[in-house]
């Protein structure tokens, strides 16, 4: 086993880790806000990896400045475009955790629970 | 500025404006809503329409974004498939909006009526935004938006099970999302892309040159399907659907029924063969293993889920799960490889809007006149509401795949297409199916028309508003069975082009 390799592929790992987790979380605890939790450990490590894919060791941003054509030519400019989708996804993680906590609230409102067996248990389909 | 050659975008840019500005007139009037969002779908709805014979699946209209050239920005590409699917959504669209206008006033409550609109045109927006798309992550951003905003759909009417449902809703459809974007990233760190056609040029390029990170990209193939699934309902992973689009207001219960699932259906459309469809040879054995997994799934969903339906007492939850039956017929259609079940799966994504968006507001029009939910309340209901019942089982025949109606051509393709590929144990299922199916719809036709009523006979119709769209909708699926030549001809040359390799 080779642990140089595992330790400069960190990210990656620890993404697939804390997508498992997430996804443990999501489908297996009872508690709804736990759920909620599961669900954004999950966007965060989708968010890690495309981060860590457009990582470059002591990268320059592609703006052009005195240091700008150095960096090109060592090829170390860093592809903004992850950059930008991490940001998009955020909000969207954003707006799907506050409507997701927003139905939380509404559903203890009217169950006076989070249990989500418990929940489902009433007024059967 | 020259707007003819913005058209494509502006079939997104358009519904979204309207929709940001429809909670301002919310402000003062609250009436104003129905008429700014029906004008606002009009508008696109013209749009959409007016590029119908100038757009093919080889040659399609593209607009890159703020000028920026394909591989980088983003390009808008409305090929056959975006155009069939842009077209049934705005004609949808204006249908449920006029249906909504006396709706709303039964199971929306007043101080949400602006919110109602405004969702509504965000979700045409997105969907529109979705199906003319070139790119995967602007898909996805699409994805989201019309997800997110048919949850807050599903809860709107406040109810404790529709606002349980709309959780549930919430948590599969959100874990699928994330599938979705993970595969994304996972795909694009290897193709360094977000264009679709792109990513398959490139992906092209690494099969020729049996690059390192194929698997990387192969395992991208796997969670988009998985994803795409759960938004399509696809039988396994079906279970959010009978409790979300049951317990929704009827238009909304349409709509979700109608389109949104469809949504999934074009993600798996746009994956598995624009994005993966060329670079084929490097995949072809992952890539062949997932399309037989995806027609046994759709196969066993038909029976599975018709047997559901049958064992319902609940109208709309029986109206449900027989769109579980059509997603079957639809991905069926489409993951058995041959030309002309392809056609017919695309031709069936029209044929099942129409049919059980009528089967839904017919439900709608009970609830709003009765507020009957249950199957053995319908009784003599034909009597008292002839057009009503008569466009219930005008959609029940194209439902169940009877001729003249476009649900028999669909069907008939589909299985054409099953047996051109020797699936002959899928033609079984899919059969039985139909059978089954046959049965869930005429039982509610027979109660309908064949007992003893039980509100009388006096003709007591629904409002106009909600007539003229489940008649138009009736009417829309024998038109298009009799004129289904209108359409096949230009969906198998789409499905020739897209089978290619």
């Amino acid at each position: 086993m080779n642990f140089s390799r595992i330790f400069h592929n960190l990210n990656y790992v620890v993404s697939a880790l804390l997508f498992l987790m997430g996804l443990y979380a999501v489908t297996v605890k009872p508690n709804i806000i736990k759920k909620l939790i599961g669900l954004n450990i999950m966007e965060t490590s989708v968010f890690l990896l495309i981060v860590s894919v457009g990582m470059v060791d002591n990268g320059v941003a592609p703006i052009v400045t005195e240091g700008y054509r150095n960096a090109l030519e060592a090829g170390r400019v860093v592809n903004p475009i992850p950059q930008a989708l991490i940001l998009t996804g955020i909000v969207v993680a954003v707006s799907t955790t506050a409507v997701a906590l927003s139905l939380c609230l509404r559903v203890h409102e009217k169950y006076g629970t989070l249990n989500a067996p418990e929940i489902l248990g009433r007024d059967v389909l | 500025m020259n707007l003819a050659a913005r058209q494509p975008v502006l079939l997104v840019a358009v519904p979204l404006v309207f929709a940001a500005t429809c909670p301002l007139w919310g402000m003062w009037k609250r009436r104003i809503c129905f008429y700014w969002a029906l004008g606002g779908m009009s508008v696109t709805a013209f749009l959409a329409w007016s590029l119908i014979g100038k757009v093919s699946q080889k040659a399609p209209l593209t607009y890159n974004v703020s000028g920026w050239r394909p591989p980088w920005g983003i390009q808008i590409r409305i090929d056959t498939v975006g155009l069939l699917l842009a077209c049934t959504i705005t004609a949808m669209s204006i249908l449920l909006l006029l249906y909504s206008y006396r709706y709303v006033e039964k199971e929306i409550p007043t101080q949400r009526i602006v919110y109602y609109y405004t969702l509504l045109l965000l979700i045409f927006t997105a969907m529109l935004g979705c199906s003319v798309t070139g790119d995967l992550f602007n898909f996805f951003v699409f994805m989201e938006i019309f997800s997110i905003t048919s949850y807050a759909l599903v809860a709107i009417s406040g109810e404790r099970r529709a606002i349980r449902a709309a959780l549930k809703y919430l948590l599969m459809g959100a874990t699928s999302s994330l599938t979705v974007l993970l595969a994304i990233s996972f795909l694009y760190s290897v193709t360094g892309s977000l264009n679709m056609v792109d990513i398959g040029q490139v992906l092209e390029r690494m099969g020729r040159t049996s690059s390192p990170y194929l698997p990387v990209a192969a395992a991208a193939m796997i969670f988009f399907i998985a994803g795409f699934c759960v938004k399509a309902a696809v039988f396994p992973v079906h279970v959010w659907l009978p409790e979300a689009h049951s317990i929704a207001p009827s238009p909304v219960s349409a709509l979700l029924s109608a389109l949104v699932i469809k949504m999934g259906v074009l993600g798996i459309i746009r994956t598995l063969f624009t994005v993966y469809g060329r670079g084929f040879s490097s995949f072809s054995e992952v890539w062949g293993a997932l399309a037989t997994v995806l027609s046994w799934a759709a196969a066993l969903s038909i029976p599975v889920a018709a047997i559901m339906a049958i064992m319902q007492t609940d109208l709309k939850v029986m109206i449900a799960y027989s769109s579980v039956v059509h997603v079957g017929y639809i991905v069926l259609g489409i993951s058995v490889l041959s030309v002309q079940g392809f056609a017919g799966g695309l031709f069936n994504i029209v044929a099942h809007a129409m049919g059980k968006g009528c089967f839904f507001l017919v439900a709608g029009i009970i609830i709003y006149k009765h507020g009957f939910r249950r199957i053995d309340d319908l009784k003599g209901l034909g009597r008292s509401m002839p057009v009503t019942a008569g466009a219930f089982a005008i959609a029940s025949l194209s439902i169940v795949g009877l001729p003249p109606s476009a649900g028999f051509i669909a069907k008939w393709n589909i299985l054409y297409g099953c047996l051109q590929q020797s699936q002959y144990i899928q033609v079984v299922l899919a059969l039985f199916g139909s059978m089954l199916s046959a049965v869930y719809c005429f039982k509610v036709v027979y109660y309908m028309f064949f007992t003893g009523s039980n509100v009388g006979a006096k003709m007591d119709e629904g409002p106009m508003t909600m007539l003229i769209p489940v008649t138009l909708l009736a009417a829309g699926t024998v038109f298009f069975g009799i004129f289904s030549a209108l359409l096949m001809p230009t969906l198998s040359n789409a499905a020739r082009v897209l089978l290619a390799r």
